[in-house]
């Protein structure tokens, strides 16, 4: 019982982690309708920030997250700018972005191979890691409950933007009708950079989480495949179907490790996006919507 | 033809409008004049331009020739900016926002004007024109019928307050019943203040409801003058209003 509780609770911070990537990568495929795969790139790169103005100004989270996530931000909005626009202004060919996404993901990887090293780096310790005690009945640590309670906040936040702002609106029905959207008096070159920096700056987030999971190298961004596997098994494009798919693979992968064998994770994780994928390949939560003439 | 407006002022022109899709020619010079106040309407078969005509004046495909001129200035290249300079599109198929709700969809048509008083008077008046909104007011626009998704269109399209209102086939895929509401509600848009330039395949509701009309065929204004003289045109009853023996072949009934 114990060792369930404990298991639901490390499977759910682990999925609430995914869920911050896979939510902003399911918002660029909502807008663009291409796999961003420099998406990991963006997480790393946050994590990398934060540990460098840990390491350079001290042990000041609050600063050294909000300029990760500010840093991660821009540097999203950059890779598209200067790695996707420029396609997407001569075709609408979905693959050249997909393709162009891939280089951008192997550039940045490689950029931080030159700068920092290829080494495994441990992020200084501000984030408490103590363990808790649940009233006897299961322990946890504190790192766990901070990433599944900063996750929440975070998608809240983004709930709230999505939902009470103007941009936010826009930001919805751009996902339904791009060119429509550009219609109502859109920039649609400032909405993708808006939703860009979103999704660049709830990366880093993840990134910072990861990293202190664990440590912190320039392929961390490869975990990002999950955060895509969570985004199919909820449906692609669907935020609240990258939220629910994230929270399942997390609980999937945790109940594994605990109960079967810790190497067996993965396989589950891709038995589970097989399965979805012949099952109900749009997801769960996977919009298939019926035109009206 | 120089003085198609007379008294009143010219408010949207289009001057040798020249548009192509790589190699085919979709727009040879085409130029049109809309006066303050007026109804205009342009007809013309199954892949005459029309579309192609309002979203070149929307700058959604680009002009590659010509310009157009709303009230002394020439639209700019940028959609979002034709929307602020004061022009706005109901678009060919609705193109409603199906998972926002009706009043989402509205407060998405005032995007460009921001945090604008006006945009709260002008939904009281969006509903005043299409009550059905209102009742509808928070259903997702993806569940209201055909001619309820056309009103809500056009209701998109009045709230970004514009100067010309585009309207590309109103009547598309609607019963004929339903046809003669929404023209009905433009009329009563336009005695309202709102200048019209509508595109419609179905020629008679619309030379009915404008003031002026130009036929348009295979990229090129064919014929212009008031609706009444063109409803009343042998050719075009022939090619256009379902007259003659010709319906709806109009390749060689104006050449």
């Amino acid at each position: 019982m114990g060792t369930l509780l404990q298991q639901i609770i490390n499977g759910l911070s682990l999925g609430s982690v995914y869920a911050l990537i896979a939510v902003g990568y399911s918002l660029v495929y909502s807008i663009l309708l291409f796999s961003n795969f420099a998406h990991g790139g963006f997480l790393v790169i946050g994590g990398y920030i934060c540990y460098g103005i840990l390491k350079t100004f001290g042990t000041n989270i609050w600063l050294a997250g909000g300029l990760s996530l500010a840093g991660a931000g821009i540097a999203a909005v950059l890779t598209e700018r200067l790695a996707y626009r420029p396609i997407r202004e001569r075709t609408n060919v979905t693959l050249y972005l997909l393709i162009a996404s891939m280089g951008m993901s192997i550039v940045i990887e490689n950029i931080f191979v030159i700068v920092a090293g290829g080494r495994f780096r441990a992020l200084p310790p501000v984030i408490p890691t103590a363990p808790i005690n649940f009233f006897g009945f299961a322990t946890t640590s504190a790192f766990d409950l901070l990433s599944l309670v900063s996750a929440v906040v975070f998608l809240g936040a983004l709930q709230l933007f999505l939902l009470k702002t103007r941009w936010g609106l826009a930001i919805r029905a751009a996902a339904y009708d791009l060119r429509t959207a550009g219609l109502m008096g859109v920039n649609v070159n400032r909405l993708i950079s808006i939703v860009f920096f979103v999704a660049g700056a709830l990366a880093a987030v993840g990134g910072i989480f990861l990293s202190v999971r664990y440590t912190l190298y320039p392929q961390l961004g490869a975990i990002t495949i999950k955060a895509f596997v969570a985004a199919v098994i909820g449906g692609l494009g669907s935020l609240p179907g990258a939220v629910v798919g994230s929270l399942i693979l997390g609980l999937a992968e945790m109940l594994t490790a605990g109960f079967i064998s810790s190497q067996m994770r993965d396989l589950v994780v891709f038995s589970m996006l097989v399965i979805t994928l012949l099952v109900k390949p749009t997801g769960l939560f996977g919009k298939s919507v019926s035109e009206k003439v | 033809m120089t003085e198609v407006c007379g008294e009143k002022t010219v408010l949207l022109e289009v001057r040798d409008l020249h548009v192509s899709y790589g190699a085919i020619k979709a727009l040879t010079g085409v130029s049109l004049k809309v006066c303050e106040g007026e109804i205009v309407c342009v007809i013309g078969s199954n892949g005459a331009g029309k579309s192609t005509l309002m979203n070149a004046i929307m700058a959604m495909v680009r002009r590659e020739k010509g310009e157009v001129i709303l009230s002394g200035k020439p639209l700019e290249a940028k959609s979002f900016r034709v929307v602020q300079q004061g022009v706005s599109l109901s678009p060919e198929g609705r193109k409603v926002f199906a998972p926002l709700s009706v009043l989402e969809n509205l407060r998405m048509g005032a995007f460009s004007r921001g945090a604008d008083k006006g945009v709260e008077e002008d939904l009281e008046w969006v509903f005043s024109l299409f009550p059905r909104l209102k009742e509808r007011i928070d259903q997702y626009a993806g569940t209201l019928s055909g001619g309820e998704q056309q009103m809500l269109a056009i209701g998109r399209a009045l709230m970004a307050r514009p100067r010309v209102l585009l309207l590309d086939e109103p009547s598309l895929g609607l019963a004929p019943i339903i046809i003669k509401d929404i023209f009905r509600e433009l009329r009563r848009i336009n005695n309202e203040g709102v200048t019209i330039l509508l595109v419609e395949q179905n020629a008679r509701q619309a030379l009915l409801l404008s003031h002026r009309g130009y036929v348009l065929q295979t990229g090129q204004i064919v014929q212009e003058g008031p609706s009444a003289d063109l409803l009343a045109n042998a050719d075009i009853k022939a090619a256009y209003l379902g007259g003659g023996h010709g319906a709806g072949k109009t390749t060689k009934a104006l050449s």
